[in-house]
C-alpha cells in the first residue's frame, strides 16, 4: 500500500522549508521522476496547440521538459525555454523529444528576463511547491511580467484538495472544509522495503499546497490589482490601458488551471 | 543550452540592477555547433521580437559576424539561413555571461546557464 499523504506546517523559513522539503526531494528523484510522468493533460496540450507560429515562451518549473516539444503536429513552429530549480531535471529536459530545447536554471521567483520578453508563459504543477501565499502571488506576478504587454498568454495548473477518483492519493479528510488550501506532505517510495535484507524502504517527503477551490483566479486577481491592471476583457474597459482576462478557469484531473490573456489598449 | 536565442531573452536580476542590465557579455566561451532544422515560418515570426543590436553583438562574441548590423527589409532564404544558424546551431556548451551594468557573472556549465541568485542579491 503507497503511504499516504500527511498534514505539513511550514516551521522554517519558506526559502529554506521550500529547499529541503522540495529542491532537495527533486534532485534526488530526477531520474525515476522523468521516467514516470509523460502524458500531456489536454488544456496543456490545446493551449500550445493554438499558439501562433513564431512566438517564444517560456516553462516556468520545466521539470522533465515534457512540455518542451509540444505542439507535436507543428515541431519547431513555436519556442518553449524551460526553466526549473533542479539541475538534474534540466539535464533530462535539454533533449526533451530527442531534440535539444533550451532550458535555464534559475528560480521561479528570480527574474532573469528582459521585461516582456515572451508571448506566452507555462506554468505546470510548480507554484504548489511554494510555502506561503506571498511567494505564491509573487510567482504569479513573474508570468505576469515575464510576458507581452499586449498579447501575452499565461497557463497555470497546481494541484486541487479535490483529488480525482482515479487518483492513488487520499487527502487527510478535515482538508475538504477549508478555504485557504491545505499544506500537505507528499511521500515518494525512493526504494521499495527489502524482505530479504531487512531494509527499510527509504520514502522522501515533499511538500505541496493544495488549492481550494477559487483560491488560484484569487491569486491572479490579487496579483493583477497590486500592478494596476485592468481585471477583464478589454471590452469591457473604455479607458484604455493595461489589463488581463480570464480566459478559462477550472479544474481538471485532481488540477486547478487558469488561462491568462495579457491586453493593452 | 544556450543558444543566442535564449540569450538574446536573459537579463540581469540583481537587486536593483535594472538599467543597462541586458544584455548579458559572453566571456571564454566554449562553443559547440550542431544542426537544427530549418523553418523559416518560426523565424518570421520571431524577428518581430529579437534585439537586433544585443544579437548581432552576442554573434560575434561567439565568433560568428555572418548577420548584418541593421535587419534587413529583404528576408530573403539566405539571409533566414544565416540567422537560423545564428540564432538555433551555436551552443555555448562553457564559459560565463557578465552583466553590463553590475558586472554579475552568470556562468554556464555543460551547456546551462545558471542565473540563481543568492538570496541577498535578489530584488
Ligand atoms: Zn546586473
Amino acid at each position: 500500500m503507497a503511504p499516504s499523504v500527511t498534514s505539513a506546517v511550514v516551521d522554517d523559513k519558506p526559502e529554506i522549508y521550500e529547499d529541503n522539503h522540495v529542491h532537495d526531494v527533486y534532485d534526488q528523484i530526477a531520474s525515476h521522476f522523468s521516467s514516470t510522468r509523460y502524458k500531456p493533460w489536454p488544456i496543456i496540450a490545446n493551449f500550445l496547440a493554438t499558439i501562433p507560429t513564431g512566438w517564444i515562451g517560456l516553462d516556468s518549473g520545466t521539470g522533465n521538459g515534457k512540455y518542451l516539444p509540444l505542439p507535436l503536429e507543428r515541431p519547431g513552429s513555436i519556442r518553449t525555454i524551460g526553466l526549473d530549480r533542479s539541475l538534474p531535471l534540466l539535464e533530462i529536459a535539454k533533449t526533451a523529444g530527442g531534440v535539444i530545447r533550451d532550458v535555464v536554471w534559475g528560480d521561479i521567483l528570480g527574474y532573469g528576463w528582459r521585461t516582456g520578453a515572451f508571448d506566452y508563459a507555462i506554468s505546470i504543477a510548480t507554484i504548489h511547491h511554494l510555502a506561503t501565499p506571498e511567494r505564491r502571488q509573487s510567482a504569479v506576478q513573474r508570468l505576469l511580467e515575464a510576458v507581452s504587454l499586449s498579447h501575452g498568454r499565461i497557463l497555470i495548473y497546481v494541484w486541487a484538495i479535490e483529488q480525482d477518483e482515479l487518483s492513488k492519493r487520499t487527502v487527510p479528510s478535515n482538508s475538504y472544509s477549508s478555504q485557504n488550501g491545505q499544506d500537505v506532505l507528499v511521500p515518494w517510495v525512493l526504494d521499495q522495503p527489502s524482505k530479504e535484507s531487512h531494509q527499510p524502504g527509504r520514502v522522501l517527503q515533499r511538500y505541496y499546497h493544495m488549492f481550494a477551490k477559487g483560491e488560484l483566479p484569487g491569486l491572479v486577481i490579487k496579483c493583477a490589482e497590486q500592478m494596476g491592471l485592468c481585471i477583464g476583457a478589454s471590452s469591457d474597459f473604455s479607458t484604455g490601458g493595461y489589463g488581463v482576462e480570464i480566459i478559462q478557469d477550472g479544474w481538471e484531473r485532481s488540477n486547478y488551471y487558469v488561462e491568462l490573456r495579457r491586453w493593452q489598449s | 543550452m544556450v543558444r543566442l536565442i535564449t540569450h538574446n531573452l536573459l537579463a540581469c536580476h540583481v537587486k536593483g540592477c535594472t538599467s543597462n542590465n541586458f544584455p548579458l557579455e559572453f566571456k571564454d566561451v566554449q562553443v559547440e555547433l550542431r544542426d537544427a532544422e530549418f523553418n523559416s515560418d518560426f523565424l518570421r515570426g520571431f524577428i518581430p521580437k529579437i534585439e537586433w543590436k544585443a544579437l548581432v553583438d552576442a554573434a560575434r562574441q561567439v565568433g560568428n559576424t555572418s548577420l548584418p548590423l541593421e535587419l534587413p527589409e529583404m528576408l530573403d532564404d539566405d539571409f533566414l539561413k544565416s540567422l537560423h544558424h545564428v540564432l538555433l546551431e551555436i551552443h555555448v556548451e562553457e564559459g560565463s555571461m557578465t552583466c553590463p551594468n553590475c558586472h554579475h557573472v552568470y556562468p554556464i556549465s555543460n551547456g546551462i546557464p545558471n542565473m540563481l541568485l543568492a538570496e541577498h542579491e535578489i530584488g
